[in-house]
């Protein structure tokens, strides 16, 4: 993970070098206790329909400027129903409907509000379905944690408690199995991350696993890129090396490994119920006679050879030699075997951490293992605690003191860290327009009371991502049009005062199951796994084959994530490297994407069935399926007329009939330029 | 909804004045249309422009060897390391990214080529018999021994703000010569490197300038560029849609106002369906000659500098090789065996790269960069246990850059490290002189090659670079 801290650490070369100290920097805001702001009064009021809009609109007020108007209820419908759930409006919603209250309600009600917020959740995670690295082993049990998400989101649960499972979950008390077992599963967080499984040196190995682990924690959960301070201090925020370590105590004290030996394999939980394990006992007990049997078989067959061909010894391959009944017996036996083995019940198992043994780690010189400076004792940074912390002792690693604190009210970066992640997954900018770095390299909040009101809000209303989520959506900001006055263009060009709403690019999953939903094709199952790769098999084989498959017609939550080798079709639109973490996506537009929407065989597919689905109709009418279908809205009078001459003038089809098997071609072209269109791809 | 469309019947082609009011929302519209109607597309935003004032070089392909190629190794000969190996330098090492030790001489041996006695280390032996046509700046430095940074630098002139990348500005300044093809392409086999798509990110420019990557691993026209072919649709009936999908497009736009990402879009779909015709025959290099393939050799190096070629014949602006994913140069181990392995992969093809755009002419207009991010220590790397495993570190002190072709004076060395090859000493030259000197040669003043963004006019220079002219020819 060294290129990781590559941007912090070589900056640094530039600067003189001193040693960190926490309290000299204690000024910067992101360290400061989260402040107690009151919205402030604005001249256009009537415009404000929650605190949000008081700080968005004094700004703009403050350089002149006003907001755009509400967005027509058709583009707000489409934009709550993807920013909510990820998935286009259903296409009976007439234009009319309200986008009100009770959509949001109804849609963070939703099963399908937990997949789509899971995602983003997932992209902070760094989840995935294999190591990558050097072996690309697979993850066969991650997706119990993606189900974990998914559950947690719809079940809003509050973001304190999410954040302490994950970080702990196995050691907080739990009610039953059911409990315990969700709770063991949210600690995959800490083992998704890319490990090198074929490093020779276990001690290097371990230790780089413990830094993923610590910069993933540091960067998710508190936007500070603690991992910096593994070889030095941090160049720029208050994180000493011997901090860094001793926080890497608690994590070395924590088992995140199965076995280090070569290939090295993770640690799972067994999540098996008595009756499964008695199943599986008695499954082991079958092959295990299965195989005495063979080798009962092959020995008799052995001295039947010996008897034959006396007085010549047991040939080298007496197998070669039996006759042909008996090695068709042989081989019916075996075949047998195999099928029982293959058979075997599958033991439910979790992607997890336990506690290890305590221990404290020294401070290793330059990051070197080898060079162990003064052991410190277990505690967390000083930077945001007031004091000096407390050491933690005794037998337990410190995991869950650890959790309490990160997730604790009184620390004034996991409340606006989160609160600025879910601003920029609805904005697509986060007030901190650097969510994972909150730190002096970070970039200040555009509006820093805003985000301490958010912060100390969702605080306030037991963390709740549902209430976050209503709160913002429902604000007047958001709701806005996206249209920009030549006002708020010239003034406002980067939208830095949101003078309007921003358009917004689909995610690659977003764009795939909005096609498929829009022609009907998607499955709209909530959780589980398509994934049929054993756990801890690589997959690839030697021959980079790609074995995988992506064809499925469930949501693109549930394709796999391959590390280094990433679906293709999301790689083209921008789907972030699953290595590391990432809050912030990038939105590209190149002429691959448009090659993609063009020609590839999904699009091709989805306008097929969106052709075959419009019902036999006059072309006007059947125009008008179409853009409900498609945009959720009737066409323009001049854009129906336009379809419509498209259709008349299409070469080699009249276009105004439709078979039932196939498609005229006409529809199907017009259904796909539909799909590619801006429209579709842009929320506005 | 669109009144500007009123006076019309609903297919058909908006007038030309109706285009060129609406130029102010957006430069790409004449594109497709053009297409569409047969003719020249006029004001694509890959048309062919002017530079400020006559430039040699008309294109540009640059070898990117990521990972940090050792320049003691390679073009920077350091004899006095010889001298000193396995004993410290007389000066404290300098501070890179891990602790190195005594000095390491080089395990390869450089003699003197050509007419001008250029010394290029024997692992590019037929890249040496072109020692006449290089100019090597020896006396390169970056910023910060990290390979991001160090990759952000050298390709966006930035090692920490995220800016548009070198091919996005040349194919901003310049255009491109085929409007069939991106006009900057990116080769990259097997993956991305370090910071991925960041390196050939438009940034701020309009999105129609940003690189388009290619995997050059593989063989067949279908994976090279995905999607390329269409397996239903006739050409009449695409071009048909396409119309018809620009209209609805615009209409989008018209509404909203101004946005470079839709105004992209657009772009993008013009560029897709032209892509289509000219890639198939581009990217095949079968239909190159025995005697031109066997002249690159085998492998994929030589494949993707073939498809390089034949991308700049056929006019596009700047093509970018890279070495592979990830950082193949970051030898930190065994530079000998490593170092040895990579060169082979490009000796033969680079040089048969210049031999064959000297026979066709296009040497002289095409200008070759070949580097890497920085160099390497000339200290030994320690380990851990302070053992080596005869490896180098990062070093961003000094490192070499050569080019040749287009406006280059061949066969000389600029500027030089120290006696041991540590630290730019003899005319350091900075990344930013580097880009200066590179967009001289393609005929723009660096200082007044700008694009605003943001209430401010922006520069790949930031505030500085000096044009090398030494090596000018």
């Amino acid at each position: 993970m060294r290129w990781i801290c590559g941007v912090l650490a070589g900056a640094a070369a530039l600067l003189v070098s001193e040693a960190a100290e926490p309290d000299k920097a204690r000024p910067h805001w992101a360290f400061a206790p989260i402040q107690k702001v009151v919205p402030p009064e604005v001249k256009q009021s009537p415009w404000v329909r929650n605190p949000i809009d008081r700080f968005i609109l004094a700004r703009m007020e403050a350089a002149g400027l006003k907001p755009a108007p509400s967005a027509p209820p058709h583009e707000l419908r489409r934009r709550l129903h993807f920013g909510l759930t990820g998935l286009p409006p259903a296409p009976s919603a007439t234009a009319a409907a309200a986008a009100d209250a009770a959509l949001v309600d109804q849609l963070l009600a939703s099963p399908h509000y937990g997949e789509r917020w899971a995602r983003h959740w997932l992209d902070v995670v760094r989840y995935a379905d294999s190591n990558g690295l050097d072996e690309n082993a697979a993850h066969a049990n991650a997706w119990r944690y993606r189900d974990y998400v998914v559950n947690s989101f719809n079940a809003d649960k509050p973001y304190s408690r999410f954040l302490t499972e994950q970080i702990a979950g196995d050691l907080l008390p739990a009610a039953g199995a059911p409990q315990r077992h969700e709770q063991i599963t949210a600690t995959g967080f800490l083992t998704l991350g890319p490990k090198v499984l074929a490093e020779p040196d276990k001690m290097k190995m371990e230790m780089d696993i413990i830094d993923e682990q610590i910069d993933t924690l540091g960067r998710a959960v508190l936007g500070l890129t603690l991992g910096c301070a593994r070889c030095h201090d941090h160049k720029f925020d208050p994180i000493a090396t011997a901090e860094y370590y001793a926080l890497a105590g608690i994590f070395k004290s924590t088992r995140s490994m199965a076995s280090l030996v070569t290939i090295a394999k993770w640690y799972e939980h067994p999540l098996a119920t008595p009756q499964q394990a008695q199943l599986e006992e008695k499954h082991r007990a079958l092959v295990e006679a299965q195989k005495k049997v063979i080798a009962a078989f092959v020995e008799k067959a052995n001295q039947q050879l010996l008897v034959d061909k006396a007085p010549a010894p047991l040939p080298a391959k007496p197998e070669e030699q039996y006759g042909k009944d008996t090695r068709d017996e042989l081989e019916g036996l075996r075949a047998r075997l195999k099928q029982m083995e293959s058979g075997a019940p599958r033991m439910p198992s979790a992607m997890g951490v336990a506690d290890g043994a305590a221990t404290n780690l020294p401070v290793f010189l330059r990051g070197d293992h080898d060079s162990p400076g003064t052991v410190q004792p277990r505690r967390f940074p000083r930077v945001l605690s007031s004091g000096q912390p407390l050491a933690l002792e005794g037998n337990a690693s410190g995991r869950l003191e650890l959790a309490q604190w990160l997730a604790g009210a009184e620390n004034p970066l996991t409340a606006r860290v989160l609160v600025n992640r879910v601003w920029r997954w609805h904005f697509g900018r986060g007030i901190v327009p650097t969510p994972d770095n909150f730190g002096l390299q970070g970039e200040p909040p555009t509006h820093p009371e805003l985000l301490d009101w958010l912060a100390g809000w969702f605080v306030e209303n037991g963390s709740s991502l549902k209430k976050l989520n209503r709160l913002i959506v429902t604000s007047a900001t958001y709701q806005q049009a996206s249209a920009a006055s030549a006002e708020s263009l010239a003034r406002d060009p980067d939208n830095l005062l949101y003078t309007r709403a921003p358009l917004r690019r689909l995610e690659a999953e977003a764009l795939r199951d909005a096609m498929l939903e829009v022609c009907g094709l998607l499955d709209r199952t909530v959780g589980g796994t398509l994934w049929e790769f054993e756990n801890y098999k690589l997959v690839f084989d030697h021959t980079s084959k790609d074995m995988t498959t992506y064809e499925t017609r469930r949501r693109s939550l549930y394709l796999p994530v391959i590390r280094n080798h990433v679906f293709d079709q999301f790689e083209l639109f921008d789907f972030p490297n699953p290595n590391m973490m990432s809050g912030d996506r990038a939105a590209s537009t190149v002429a691959p994407q448009a090659l993609y929407l063009m020609n590839s065989p999904l699009v091709l597919r989805a306008a097929e069935a969106l052709a075959l689905r419009l019902t036999e109709a006059p072309p006007q009418e059947r125009v008008a399926q179409l853009y409900q279908r498609v945009l959720a809205r009737p066409p323009t009078p001049t854009e129906s007329a336009r379809a419509v001459a498209f259709v008349a003038r299409f070469p080699g089809s009249p276009g105004t009939t439709v078979k039932a098997a196939a498609p005229a071609p006409v529809w199907q072209a017009l259904a796909q330029a539909l799909l590619a269109g801006n429209e579709f791809i842009y929320l506005r | 909804m669109n009144a500007s469309h009123a006076s019309h019947p609903p297919d058909a082609p908006p007038t030309r004045r109706e285009f060129l009011t609406r130029c102010g929302m957006g430069m790409g519209w004449l594109g497709l249309a053009g297409v569409a109607a047969g003719a020249a597309p006029a004001a694509s935003p890959l048309a062919s422009r002017a530079p400020h004032f006559f430039g040699r070089a008309k294109r540009v392909i640059h070898f990117f060897l990521n990972g940090g190629p050792s320049h003691v190794d390679t073009f920077d000969p350091k004899p006095m390391l010889a001298r000193h190996a396995g004993r410290p330098l007389p000066y404290e090492n300098l501070r890179t990214e891990r602790k190195t030790g005594m000095a390491f001489p080089t395990p390869f041996k450089f003699a003197p080529h050509g007419a001008s006695g250029l010394e290029i280390s024997d692992i590019f032996p037929k890249l040496a018999a072109h020692a006449d046509e290089l100019a090597v700046i020896r006396s390169m430095y970056a910023q910060v021994p990290n390979h991001e940074p160090s990759l952000m630098l050298m390709n966006c002139g930035d090692s920490v703000q995220s800016r548009p990348s070198l091919g996005s500005w040349v194919t901003y300044g310049l255009g491109s010569e085929n409007q069939n093809l991106p006009g900057f392409v990116v080769l990259c086999p097997g993956g991305f490197p370090i910071r991925d798509a960041d390196n050939w990110t438009a940034g701020f420019l309009p999105g129609a300038f940003q690189g388009t990557r290619v995997d050059s691993q593989h063989t067949d026209l279908d994976k090279l560029v995905e999607n390329i072919r269409s397996r239903h649709a006739t050409a009449e009936g695409q071009r048909r849609q396409l119309e018809l999908l620009r209209r609805l497009n615009a209409e989008h736009q018209q509404a909203r106002g101004p946005d470079d990402r839709l105004e992209s879009r657009i772009q993008s779909f013009e560029l897709a369906y032209r892509m289509q015709m000219e890639a198939a025959d581009a990217f095949d290099i079968t239909r190159e000659p025995a005697h031109i393939r066997a002249l690159y050799g085998e492998g994929v190096h030589a494949r993707q500098t073939l498809i390089a070629r034949r991308l700049l014949e056929r006019g596009v602006r700047f093509v970018q090789l890279w070495h592979g994913a990830g950082q193949p140069w970051d030898n930190h181990d065994n530079i000998e065996g490593t170092h040895r392995k990579l060169a082979r992969d490009l000796d033969q093809p680079v040089a048969a790269l210049l031999t064959d755009l000297r026979q066709r002419g296009l040497l002289e207009s095409t200008l070759i960069v070949f580097g890497g991010e920085f160099g390497r220590t000339p200290t030994v790397e320690l380990k851990n246990d302070g053992q080596s495993r005869l490896g180098r570190d990062h070093n961003h002190y000094g490192f070499s850059v050569w080019m040749a072709g287009a406006g280059i004076r061949g066969g000389m060395a600029h500027g030089a490290t120290d006696e041991f090859g540590f630290k730019a000493q003899q005319s350091p030259t900075s990344v930013h002189d580097l880009h200066a000197t590179i967009l001289h040669l393609l005929g723009f003043d660096h200082e007044r090659f700008t694009y605003r963004y943001a209430g401010r006019d922006f520069r790949l220079t930031d505030v500085a670079g000096n044009v090398v002219k030494e090596i000018l020819a």
